[in-house]
């Protein structure tokens, strides 16, 4: 599955290839983040979507701790 | 149109200004030791910078050391330590201005972009048991009522039930002239409806429609990076280590080994270094860059698909075009009507009209289009389509009378005679050669063209060619792409070589690969793009009907008058949603702008940064040098980087 998320307190381009990178890292998930657009295209499999939403979620606090994926 | 948080942000590095300033004051014109002046000094670093250190202890204890908060707070730490209290204050708030002004800049270009999508509706007014209810535009189904009243948008796809009314279909296509559209027309979602109540038949859901496909794309093109891009974002990750080392290594590695250094100085430089490790000038000034070019372009009704097709656009050295929909408008122009010397070119026209009048086939509405007045269907007896040959008709003569009897004698006019006074009618076949054999008509001349034999009463009358229409804006097209440096344009062409040549030598076309199978397009692509230059692209443009394979071999696939077309929409990297191919030229130099301001931008930063580097090694730049070579290079370079939403001149 493919899902494209709303990222809230997005700061610094810089952190967002941060975040991108840390989130790649991620088994099996694809990511992008569009700094410009302040968005998150995720791509995990369906049965372990969920949770890969929260593992990125988790990646992207510990580059901007304020920064939010809305859902 | 700062937000709370920046208007926040604003109110600290003021107040910070002004203790410093009154600090700086009794520093310099009053008697105060300036050991009690380090008070107000070390206030007013705190208030600007408590955010900045809160954040970078915050940040070690996550593991991320070299982040930019980090190496401002080592920095300014450092310069306080060496008692440069004025120093320390000054690159803080200097810092702290550029993120301002850098998030501010960011807004404005992300609100101008949305401001340019808004074309996303709200609502829908769906009628349901005859009683008007205002939804979610999701929840219109396919075949329910719309009503679409003056300034509201066009939901969803459908077709005008009833009403009449002019729609504004910029926001689309650049277009700014409206349309008009009544009942029994297709109307598409994001037009602005402006003068009247329509009701519209939804053909379409929300998520089908054009308007979602449009947003989907958009939103998408961003994710979709340039190789400038991904270049800047990997060097970024390593240039700020490097630059963290080599300013440990400057601190330390002097003063031990050259004889007579003091720390201070080096460690000051190292300090210097710090500063301008931030790479984020760099990261945020390139896709700031291509999305304002994607924004742009948009703003002309051209869709790009992605920050790397605006790059790849950028290096166009061949265009293949196909003719028909792309260089011509696939409609047929009367050329020359030919009469044998019984008949006037208006008489043959006439015939050929009433005749035709009952075919849709393109031909047929040429010719009645070129006849240009109405069609009194009563003169008209008996029509007959022969397929693969043309049309035999009946017809009575006009009441203008034009035609003398003599002339129809002369043709061996032969009717029964009770009815000549009144009602002459005559017998019209009308087709190609194979007709006119049919009937016994066997000399007929040979033509290179589109022709249509004309016979009256069995005798040949005489002939009508057809040149397809080239598009007004086709020659000036190819013109602004040879300004652009594009090389070659190619023009491929299921059609005759003759045809296929007038067109090309009309518009100016370089070469013609004419009596091509649709298969032969994609082989006579791939011929090019064998032979061409590695660096350069080759873009092929069409009409997106029938060319998808050629859309998705060339390296970029412009598909023409996209609004509408779902198929052409996804097949190509680029769609140009009017028809018009004078905006593939507007698309390569929106690209080259753009590619242009993102290099400006590589090499300015990097440029600067590394001056700024030496500088500081030497002893020659001070942290105020460094603080610009941070900010004042990502304010240079954001600003640079709006440029490229501004594309007026290629309207």
């Amino acid at each position: 599955m493919k899902k494209n998320f709303k990222l809230e307190n997005l700061d610094c381009a810089n952190c967002a290839a941060k975040m991108e990178t840390a989130i790649n890292k991620l088994e099996g998930v694809s990511a992008n983040i569009s700094f410009m657009t302040s968005r998150l295209t995720l791509e995990a499999d369906d049965s372990v979507f969920e949770a890969a939403v929260e593992a990125a979620q988790k990646a992207i606090n510990k580059v901007e701790p304020d920064c939010l994926i809305v859902r | 149109m700062m937000n709370k948080k920046q208007k926040k942000r604003l109110a600290v590095i003021i107040t910070a200004l002004v203790i410093l300033a009154a600090a700086a004051f009794c520093e310099h014109f009053t008697e105060i030791s300036s050991l009690y002046l380090t008070v107000p000094y070390f206030i007013s670093y705190l208030i600007v910078g408590f955010g900045t250190l809160a954040k970078a202890i915050k940040n070690i204890f996550r593991g991320q050391v070299f982040d930019e908060n980090f190496l401002m707070a080592i920095a300014t730490v450092g310069a306080i330590a060496l008692g440069e209290m004025m120093e320390a204050n000054a690159v803080m708030i200097f810092y702290q201005i550029g993120e301002l002004f850098e998030s501010c800049a960011v807004d404005k270009s992300r609100r101008s972009i949305s401001a340019l999508m808004d074309i996303r509706p709200d609502y829908a007014n769906v009628l349901r048991d005859g009683e008007e209810i205002k939804v979610d535009p999701y929840d219109v189904k396919a075949g329910e009522i719309i009503i679409v009243r003056p300034g509201e948008k066009i939901p969803m796809d459908g077709r005008i039930v009833e009403g009449l009314t002019s729609l504004d279909t910029a926001a689309l296509t650049g277009e700014a002239e409206p349309r008009s559209a009544e009942a029994g027309d297709d109307v598409i979602s994001g037009c602005i409806n402006m003068t009247g109540v329509v009701r519209v038949e939804v053909t379409k859901e929300f998520e089908e429609s054009t308007v979602s496909k449009i947003l989907d794309l958009v939103e998408n093109a961003a994710s979709k990076k340039a190789n400038v891009e991904k270049f800047i974002t990997k060097f970024a990750a390593v240039y700020t280590p490097i630059v963290c080392l080599a300013a440990a290594l400057t601190a330390i590695l002097p003063p031990l080994v050259v004889p007579g250094e003091v720390f201070a100085v080096w460690i000051y430089r190292a300090l210097t270094f710090l500063v301008i490790s931030c790479p984020c000038a760099l990261v945020i000034s390139i896709p700031l860059s291509f999305f304002g070019g994607v924004g742009g372009a948009s703003k002309l009704g051209i869709l790009v698909k992605g920050s790397n097709y605006l790059e790849i656009l950028a290096r166009t050295e061949t265009v293949v075009t196909d003719k028909t929909g792309t260089i011509t408008t696939g409609t047929f122009d009367v050329e020359e009507i030919k009469a044998e010397s019984v008949y006037t070119s208006e008489e043959l026209l006439d015939f050929a009209a009433y005749s035709e009048s009952y075919s849709h086939h393109p031909i047929s509405l040429s010719i009645v289009n070129a006849y240009d007045k109405e069609i009194d269907s009563t003169r008209i007896k008996s029509v007959n389509e022969i397929a693969g040959r043309g049309v035999c008709a009946e017809i009575k003569l006009s009441d203008a009378g034009r035609m003398s009897e003599g002339k129809l004698d002369n043709a061996e006019y032969n009717t029964d005679t009770a009815d000549r006074s009144q009602d002459k009618v005559i017998t019209v076949h009308a087709g190609n050669a194979k007709l006119m054999n049919d009937i016994g008509i066997n000399n007929v001349p040979v033509l290179e063209k589109t022709t249509v034999y004309i016979a009256v009463n069995r005798s040949f009358a005489g002939y009508i060619t057809f040149a397809d229409k080239i598009k007004s804006d086709a020659a000036d097209t190819v013109k602004k792409l040879k300004l652009l440096g594009v090389k070659n344009v190619v023009m491929l062409t299921g059609d005759k070589k003759e045809t296929a040549n007038k067109v090309a030598a009309a518009v100016g076309i370089d070469e013609v690969r004419a009596e091509l199978l649709p298969q032969d397009k994609v082989t006579e692509t791939e011929k090019i793009l064998a032979g061409k230059n590695p660096k350069k692209s080759v873009v092929f443009v069409g009409d997106g009907i029938n060319d998808a394979p050629v859309l998705a071999r060339a390296d970029i696939g412009v598909a023409m008058g996209g609004l509408g077309s779902d198929a052409a929409i996804e097949a190509a990297d680029v769609v140009i949603m009017t028809d018009e191919p004078s905006k593939l030229a507007a698309a390569i130099g929106i690209a080259k702008k753009t590619a242009a301001i993102a290099r400006q931008n590589v090499i300015f930063a990097l440029g600067v940064k590394f001056a700024v580097l030496v500088l500081a090694a030497f002893g020659y730049a001070h942290m105020w040098a460094a603080i610009f070579a941070d900010v004042g290079v990502a304010v240079l370079a954001i600003l640079n980087s709006i440029r490229a939403l501004n594309v007026s001149k290629f309207q």
